[in-house]
């Protein structure tokens, strides 16, 4: 709500103060550190498919270096449903360094340190764990800036079409309604819970230029060299692996280069992106609109006996357009993004299917309180439909994973409201529903039959706030 | 990607210099969208100001009103001309200040008796009525009263007496503001 509160503010100020918010040089002010941060605390019950398991098994102290993962039962039918009822917090503690010069230049940091890295307790041995509340880096970065010739943001955010200047999403209900935070309390299993939205296509260590605002409109530019946040190489041996952020062609690419895979694992190169975003009022309807492309290269296959190179990844092409409307504590929008991506973001195989997704939504505010509703539905690459394999002859051969695969639709809504307690504070319920659907792919493997599909539906009721 | 498209962003790209050349409005960050779920919460419990200063001096609520101030035509932090306000309180200092109030442009001074004249005393008001610095900007009342058998009773002032005040003041303003105008 703030930020679309704060773009219409922008969109205003823009048109009706242009001239009293002309860039004017002013004192210099000494820099200052500031804190920031919110919790929320929410009580969730949850339907979903694919939670049958067996708890008992799950979890159990591996050996040292092992890698974590779960036993599944011997038979379809010796498991157990997991539980309706969780409660479940979350945090995060902000440091913003601000601080301007007498030549108008204004420069700072911002540092957001989250805790909620790690989805589970990482266990290396009996009393070698790490909790899943262990802190770990979000957003970091400088920046500069400067009244004419815009914005310089230097390290790990999300970059112009990755959340910085995206129109068309409305999330200013609930915890955000669909593209909220009902996922907290969606086991993966079956997959229905990961979406497409901004903010999720990482925050690799990049460059970010934006500029002013003039006749209402503004543009950004983003540069990421690799896929890599934060510091160090992303090496953790001796040997250079697919794991380092310069590596750009490694063994078994095709298996694992696609970043939900393995974190921080990804075939991504080279990401640009480019925005351009216009707002403004007309008749007192304050309107954002945006357009923009997210472009990047992908890392090759390596034949582990020859050495021979293949692109066997289809490199990020989307294209996206949003736009929205603000009058009278109403506001409604729309947002479509196409082209080559998977639905998290990920470099498709060659010969995947492109992907297309559109959004609405609009949300009400009236004093303290905020309803709202949004909706996504989307078409998207499922279980790659095309394989790479090592052939004979050093190189590799493109086949045919099954026959009949065609895609994927997701599609979700969630309805929400909010109550403001105090500013910084809200009260607020939410209901979500999410569901995917493949045809042929079996979403629920411990049920029997091929189960195509895959739904999760989150009641939430809780409390976050902000400081 | 196809060539057209290309050739758009391309476009598009080039479109900042444009912006660097004709000047534009600074982009402020809150401005921009962000993933964070802080983000998405309406207001901060600590006030106004964005987080808590551990370092440094919060100029949040300063820069607040003087760009209210700003957006009006006045100086920083105040919604009257700042030379006439000036000039009023340095005209009127003389006289002891019961009230000054910088954003309502009022002033009320408590009554005084001249030296000279112990059988009278003067009361005045003055209102700082415009954001620039003009003739018809200030406006000075001045009242009298005068001693009578122990008690004060109201008496009439001469009528010049408050435009002479008003020319006093805006002489003031024009020494102050040819001051300035030296330091510039």
């Amino acid at each position: 709500m703030r930020k679309i509160l704060l773009g219409t503010t922008a969109v205003v100020s823009a048109v009706v103060g242009a001239a009293v918010m002309a860039p004017q040089a002013s004192a210099q002010e000494a820099p200052t550190v500031r804190i920031g941060g919110f919790f929320r605390a929410y009580y969730g019950y949850t339907q979903q498919t694919g939670q049958q398991g067996s708890p008992g098994l799950n979890g159990a102290p591996i050996a040292s270096g092992g890698v974590a993962g779960f036993l599944a039962p011997a038979n379809v039918g010796a498991n157990a449903r997991l539980g309706k009822h969780d409660i479940s917090t979350d945090t995060e503690v902000h440091v913003f360094v601000n601080g301007k010069l007498a030549n108008g230049i204004t420069y700072g940091a911002v540092i957001e340190v989250n805790f909620n890295n790690l989805e589970g307790r990482q266990t290396l041995q009996e009393r070698a764990s790490a909790p899943k509340t262990t802190a770990g880096l979000d957003e970091a970065y400088a920046f500069v800036a400067h009244p004419r010739f815009g914005q310089i943001r230097f390290g790990d955010e999300d970059g112009p079409m990755g959340g910085l200047m995206n129109s068309g999403w409305v999330t200013g209900f609930g915890t955000g309604g669909i593209f909220g935070e009902w996922e907290s309390f969606v086991v993966r299993s079956g997959g229905a819970r990961t979406l497409t939205a901004p903010g999720g296509l990482g925050d690799s260590s990049k460059i970010i230029y934006m500029t002013p605002q003039f006749f209402g409109f503004d543009f950004g530019a983003s540069f990421a060299p690799n896929y890599n946040g934060g510091e160090d190489t992303g090496c953790p041996n001796n040997g250079p692996t697919g794991f380092c952020d310069r590596a750009y062609a490694f063994v078994g690419a095709r298996n694992i280069g696609i970043p939900s895979a393995i974190p921080d694992f990804s075939v991504r190169k080279n990401e640009y992106q480019l925005a351009a975003r216009w707002r403004g009022n007309v008749a007192g309807v304050g309107l954002a609109a945006t357009a923009g492309y997210i472009g990047s290269g992908a890392a090759r296959d390596l034949n582990s006996v020859t050495g021979q190179q293949a692109r066997v990844f289809n490199n990020l092409n989307i294209m996206q357009v949003g736009a929205q409307a603000s009058y009278m504590g109403f506001t409604v929008g729309a947002a479509y993004m196409w082209g080559d991506f998977n639905w998290f973001y990920g470099n498709n195989l060659r010969g995947g299917r492109q992907s297309s997704q559109l959004t609405v939504g609009g949300q009400y505010s009236a004093g303290p309180f905020t309803v709202g509703a949004n909706m996504f539905s989307g078409l998207f690459e499922g279980a790659q439909r095309t394989t790479f394999t090592e052939n004979a002859a050093g190189g590799f051969t493109q086949g045919v994973a099954a026959t009949g695969r065609a895609g994927e639709r997701r599609w979700g809504l969630g309805v929400g409201a909010n109550y403001r307690l105090a500013p910084g504070m809200d009260l607020l319920a939410e209901y979500t529903y999410f569901s995917r659907r493949e045809q042929g792919v079996d979403l629920d493997v411990f049920r029997t039959g091929v189960q195509s599909r895959a739904t999760a539906s989150v009641f939430i009721l809780g409390t976050r706030l902000a400081f | 990607m196809t060539h057209p498209l290309r050739i758009t962003f391309a476009a598009l790209l080039a479109l900042p210099l444009l912006s660097a050349c004709g000047g534009g409005r600074m982009v402020g960050n809150d401005e921009y969208g962000s993933d964070s779920q802080r983000a998405r919460v309406q207001g901060r419990l600590g006030g106004a100001g964005d987080g808590i200063v551990v370092f440094g001096v919060d100029r949040s609520r300063e820069a607040q009103g003087a760009a209210a101030a700003a957006a009006a035509g006045g100086g920083a932090g105040m919604t009257v001309n700042a030379f006439l306000w000036r000039a009023t309180l340095d005209t009127l200092s003389f006289m002891p200040l019961a009230s000054a109030d910088p954003f309502g442009g009022v002033i009320i001074t408590d009554w005084y008796s001249p030296p000279a004249s112990e059988g009278e005393r003067f009361k005045a008001t003055a209102y700082v009525t415009s954001r620039q610095l003009r003739s018809d900007g200030v406006r000075v009342q001045v009242f009298r009263q005068v001693n009578q058998r122990g008690g004060w009773v109201d008496a009439p002032t001469s009528a010049a007496t408050n435009s002479e005040m008003e020319d006093r003041v805006l002489a003031r303003a024009r020494e102050l503001r040819s001051q300035s105008a030296g330091v510039r």
